[in-house]
């Protein structure tokens, strides 16, 4: 289809994120196996991949693909097989406060009140503050999400939306610098969806734009209006990154304005052929 | 007013009425085919007037009220009970926690939990030289299975999402045992304790009726003996009533715990 698209080789645009910024998690020839009844599965292999500080990433793919497993070897979740992921400056050995994750189905504690699940993390991760600091934290990030006048209630008394809020409202209130979504609304309806892309940007400028995100989805339109770059991931077993698309387009951006763009279409287009070319790769 | 009115309302009386009906129907047809060797409901009931008029009379050790023997019954129930719970649920929860506690402790679990009550009375005797310790001893080994497996199963049924919670926020072992382990499994427990308090009641009518002196199975062997069986049924009755309300208990606990 259209070929003269703007789209950059993985090197490359690495390259040019590295000297732009500095980078914040370096994904180094990993490797992921799972040992399973019928042997041993990789479910990605070779991955290479640099995210620069403030960035928002997206990793899109089919199903199966790797991305939630490459989302995991970030998180500290997974242990790598093969190669290393530093975050921060570090090695990743397992889960850290400097990452906050939002779960795929918003892994809320059903017996907390929405106010409790976010206080018990707080809690847990920030040690050096006093009681009333972290009281402060909680109501701040509830507020921030609009939940103040719903923080008694527990999660089973909140719709989908009001739960990845929550879920959202609890990873950005133990301040981590990197910030790990999994498919974060992918259960949700597509008005609700495009309200907390709205609200998951604001917050992401609240905060001068220096958290890093990186997100997993398979919604083409979500992952061009946040990201600043798309990985397409190949299908898996053995997934490997197929393409890094840029998405030059100027912030903030405009929901309703954007689908008109030309460069937008152009990237929807180039994303679409990625997708649902895999013949052309697997056979 | 309209709640009062429709006969929805009063459904659950009536489908109880009816039941209670039937049983007594079965009763009096079977005092009727035994040519009354089973005394009718109408001959047990003038009995039970009486028992009940003065449940807590206490002439001499072997003649004691209805109700005395009850509130006995259920002090060694209760004891055997705690004492099974206090063992059952942290044994349960280092099982569920641990795959290791599971493979060392489920055999002995699966080997001991068949045991018949009766079976384990001698060893109390032996253990408390006292036939009052051991029928508490009997309650306490065989009630406690059923707690122990289902704290067991509520633990290592945690769902992966919330061990994750727990692993991404950094929760210490103490904080993921007060805020994630015990709530999870708390309604299993609950259930563990409401078949535990089931089992123990069973067992205690057995025990008694070998330890003999005190107490409601004590009270069923001693009328036996005394050729009433019309109080032998209104025993019945009342050992069925009070284990009925004992599970309502328990089933009330369960609902207060239950989130959604």
């Amino acid at each position: 289809m259209n070929t003269q698209i703007q789209t950059t080789l993985v090197d490359s645009a690495n390259e040019f994120h590295k000297l732009s910024r500095q980078t914040n998690i370096d994904i180094r020839d990993l490797t992921i196996s799972f040992k399973t009844p019928k042997g041993v599965y990789t479910a990605v292999k070779d991955i290479n991949l640099q995210v620069a500080k403030g960035e928002i990433v997206s990793i899109i793919g089919h199903s199966g693909c790797g991305k939630s497993t490459l989302m995991n070897a970030i998180s500290g979740m997974v242990k790598p097989s093969k190669g290393e992921v530093i975050a921060n400056g570090k090695v990743v050995k397992g889960p850290g406060p400097d990452r906050g994750i939002v779960f795929q189905n918003y892994s809320l504690l059903p017996w907390l009140s929405v106010y409790k699940n976010i206080f018990e993390a707080v809690d847990s991760v920030m040690t050096g503050k006093t009681r009333a600091e972290k009281l402060t934290i909680v109501e701040d990030n509830l507020k921030m999400v609009n939940l103040w006048e719903h923080k008694d209630k527990l999660p089973g008394q909140l719709s989908g939306g009001m739960k990845q809020r929550v879920a959202i409202a609890r990873a950005f209130a133990i301040n981590p610098s990197i910030l790990l979504l999994d498919e974060p609304f992918g259960a949700l309806d597509a008005l609700t969806k495009g309200s907390m892309h709205i609200e998951l940007l604001k917050l992401w400028n609240l905060d001068n734009r220096n958290k890093t995100i990186v997100m997993v989805t398979h919604d083409i339109e979500e992952a061009i209006f946040l990201s600043d770059r798309v990985v397409v991931m190949n299908n898996g077993p053995e997934a490997t990154i197929r393409e890094i698309v840029d998405v030059p387009l100027d912030r903030p951006r405009n929901k309703k304005a954007i689908a008109h763009d030309p460069v937008y279409m152009d990237i929807h287009d180039r994303l679409l052929n990625l997708l649902f070319d895999k013949f052309s790769i697997e056979d | 007013m309209n709640r009062l009115l429709n006969y929805q309302t009063y459904l659950p009386v009536l489908y109880f009425l009816a039941s209670m009906s039937i049983l007594i129907g079965i009763w009096a047809l079977i005092s009727v085919v035994t040519n009354n060797d089973i005394p009718t409901p109408g001959m047990t009931w003038v009995v039970f007037k009486e028992m009940i008029a003065t449940p807590f009379y206490d002439y001499g050790s072997n003649d004691k009220g209805i109700g005395n023997q009850l509130v006995s019954s259920l002090g060694r129930v209760f004891t055997g009970f705690a004492l099974g719970t206090v063992v059952a649920v942290p044994l349960g929860l280092i099982m569920g926690a641990s795959p290791v506690g599971m493979r060392l402790l489920n055999p002995i679990v699966q080997i001991l939990r068949p045991v018949s009550p009766l079976a384990w009375f001698p060893l109390g005797l032996l253990a408390f030289k006292a036939a009052a310790g051991a029928t508490i001893f009997i309650i306490f080994i065989t009630s406690l299975w059923p707690t122990l497996i289902n704290t067991a199963f509520g633990v290592s049924s945690i769902p992966q999402d919330h061990k994750n919670v727990a692993k991404a926020f950094g929760f210490s072992t103490w904080r993921y045992v007060r805020r994630v382990v015990i709530p999870y499994a708390l309604p299993h427990i609950i259930t563990g304790l409401r078949l535990s308090m089931g089992v123990a009641w069973l067992v205690i009518v057995a025990g008694e009726m070998l330890s003999g002196g005190m107490g409601i199975g004590f009270f069923v062997w001693d009328s036996w003996n005394a050729l009433s069986l019309e109080k032998i049924l209104c025993a019945i009755l009342i050992i069925g009533t009070v284990g009925l309300l004992l599970d309502k208990g328990f089933d009330a606990l369960q609902k207060q715990f239950a989130y959604s």
